[in-house]
């Protein structure tokens, strides 16, 4: 199965700029189902590179694929299999939701009875059912997003790319534009890229990452590895004698390595679940002064690749300013 | 299953050839034009010239009306390459104030609203667009130029015999060329105003500048220089010229007819540049 996006070195210059400064990665399986967060800070070239995959821009080098077609040698049939909800507001002047479906529906090569039925059924998916025949002129914000999404999955393509989906939205609005494509996914199939500055929202509906600084990708993740293998590491700090613990550990299929003063990291077994540690010990007879079950949140793995965090998230000191600073903004 | 119930399905069926796609975007914008009663008005209007030619052809034919007639009007109403070329520049007139009402509402609205970046990302090129808002154009135009002429030349022809056709074979070549030019011209000032500038009534003004202000500045030209040449100014002119040679009439006094044919491609070139400029999925600032 080819890769959902495959690009080779590729380059942009957009006037005398480089934008994109040699990307190269695969991401994703074409027909897994599964989602690609594309992260970044503002700037960091994250929409041009999806502008560029779409053809918008020609590379100045490197070449680009999308579900195995070239993205400018065999545009037609990328554009024939992928939906793309813009970032920024797009819509027709003075059509209602239905026309506009229809039309884009239309575009995309569906027979024009099937456009029209396919557009008051997306229209209700996404909740707008009841607004349908209002002209998009007087949609508020978050209808404008949802109308955006309909019109990109009105014709059931194989890969959607959504560009900052959530933006302007409430958090109820927020949530449902979430499982949305959480669905999308998971009960269609779809392959997704969603390009956010908001990494909740990549974290809570993405199976991949890249995070992309400066034009170039600096970090490529496998979220639902990284969740899998976080589950399986802890931190343990005990008081008392704990020479036979690394024994009592070996003995459940736990692998521990000892730090001195009573700390312990350990690497559990897939079957084995935490609170088992608690067991463990107290047949030990050690006490417990600190258990942390350690995981590497997207946030820890974003600071550290665009250079937020010069240590890794267990080195409290180091870390904690800037990931409170993080914190304190919320939105990078 | 009532709508609502039915929930999200991929689409799976058959898809539409290209051909059809492209289509698909005249056909919306043709039904929203003649919702507009201003188009509609104005097309009726239009029809009007060609309807009283049509009449003109009728009567001139029917020797027993004008056997009272003295002989100079007699020769007056020969249909001919004369008669050919009022009717164009007349319905020329009429095409400019349609071109001007129709034209901007294809391009700006989807500058305006960003739209450009929802049909870039279908199987649609730039070209495709811009021929499917040309073809528009050329379909609305061609409703009251080159298809009313067509029929007042076969309408002549059948009624004059096979005799005048054989000699004024050309006449009905020429309507159909002279208007494509002059279409293809008219629609792509009305594109490119419609795409230079993201305001409708501005857009719609400003191809009406283009053409009656020209036509201003070329006469202005002639007069002060005392030259003949600023007619090349006037694409409407370097058209009347075009015509003429077409229909085979004398030439007006200006230009000649290889300076208009270099003007006109010029003009059309710059146009198309125009909108090759403007017409992109994402505004590049740099």
């Amino acid at each position: 199965m080819p890769s959902v996006i495959e690009t080779d070195n590729l380059r942009l210059m957009l006037g005398r700029r480089e934008i994109l400064k040699g990307i190269s990665c695969r991401l994703g399986v074409s027909g897994a189902g599964k989602a690609i967060g594309l992260l970044g800070p503002n700037g960091a070239g994250k929409s041009t590179l999806i502008q560029t995959l779409l053809g918008f821009h020609r590379p100045l080098a490197g070449s680009a694929r999308i579900l195995g077609f070239d993205c400018h040698r065999q545009a037609r049939e990328v554009r024939s299999r992928i939906g793309y909800m813009p970032e920024s507001d797009s819509f027709i002047a003075n059509m209602t939701a239905v026309s506009f479906l229809h039309l884009m529906g239309e575009l995309s090569g569906m027979p024009s009875e099937a456009a029209l039925e396919k557009a008051h059924e997306v229209l209700f998916h996404v909740g707008l059912g009841e607004a349908r025949y209002r002209n998009l002129g007087t949609y508020s914000l978050g209808m404008k997003q949802m109308a955006k999404l309909a019109q990109a999955i009105v014709h059931g393509p194989e890969l959607v790319i959504l560009d900052e989906p959530t933006n302007g939205l409430d958090p109820s609005a927020r949530l449902r534009m979430l499982k949305l494509v959480r669905e999308m996914k998971e009960d269609h199939g779809m392959s997704v890229v969603l390009c956010s500055h908001l990494l909740r929202d990549v974290e809570e509906v993405c199976d991949e990452v890249v995070i992309m600084k400066d034009g170039l990708i600096v970090h490529q993740a496998n979220l639902e590895e990284e969740r899998r293998s976080n589950r399986r590491f802890a931190e343990l700090e005990v008081s008392g004698d704990d020479s036979e613990l690394a024994a009592a550990l070996g003995a459940v299929g736990a692998e521990a390595v000892s730090e001195g003063g009573g700390r312990w990291r350990v690497v559990l077994p897939p079957a084995f679940e935490v609170p088992g540690l608690w067991q463990i010990t107290a047949r030990l007879g050690l006490n417990v002064r600190k258990l942390t079950h350690r995981r590497d949140s997207l946030e820890e793995i974003f600071m550290k690749a665009v250079g937020h965090l010069q240590r890794t998230p267990g080195d409290e000191a180091a870390a904690e300013p800037q990931a409170e600073e993080a914190n304190a903004h919320g939105r990078l | 299953m009532a709508v609502y119930r039915l929930g999200y399905q991929r689409y799976q069926g058959p898809l539409t050839t290209h051909w059809q796609r492209l289509l698909v975007l005249p056909r919306y914008a043709w039904r929203r034009l003649f919702q507009q009663r201003l188009v509609l008005i104005l097309l009726v209007a239009s029809l009007i010239w060609p309807l009283l030619c049509g009449g003109y052809i009728y009567v001139s034919h029917r020797l027993d009306l004008l056997g009272s007639l003295p002989g100079n009007l007699k020769d007056a109403v020969e249909i001919g390459g004369k008669f050919f070329l009022v009717f164009m520049d007349v319905q020329a007139v009429f095409s400019v104030l349609l071109a001007a009402l129709a034209g901007p509402g294809l391009i700006a609205p989807d500058l305006a609203n960003n739209a450009l970046p929802l049909y870039f990302s279908r199987p649609l090129t730039r070209f495709d667009y811009v021929a499917a808002r040309m073809a528009t154009l050329v379909g609305l135009l061609s409703l009251i130029t080159w298809i009313p002429g067509v029929v007042l030349f076969w309408m002549q022809a059948g009624m004059a015999g096979w005799s005048w056709f054989a000699v004024n074979w050309y006449l009905g070549a020429g309507i159909f060329f002279g208007f494509a030019l002059w279409i293809l011209v008219v629609s792509l000032v009305a594109l490119a105003c419609s795409a230079y500038v993201k305001w409708r009534i501005v857009a719609g003004g400003l191809v009406l500048g283009f053409f009656f202000i020209l036509t201003g500045v070329a006469q202005m030209v002639n007069a002060v220089l005392r030259v003949g040449w600023g007619s090349l100014l006037n694409p409407a002119r370097s058209h009347y010229i075009l015509w003429s040679a077409m229909l085979g009439v004398d030439l007006p006094p200006g230009p000649g007819v290889w300076p208009c044919v270099i003007v006109l491609t010029v003009t059309a070139l710059a146009l198309a540049l125009v909108l090759e400029r403007k017409l992109r999925a994402v505004e590049v600032i740099s």
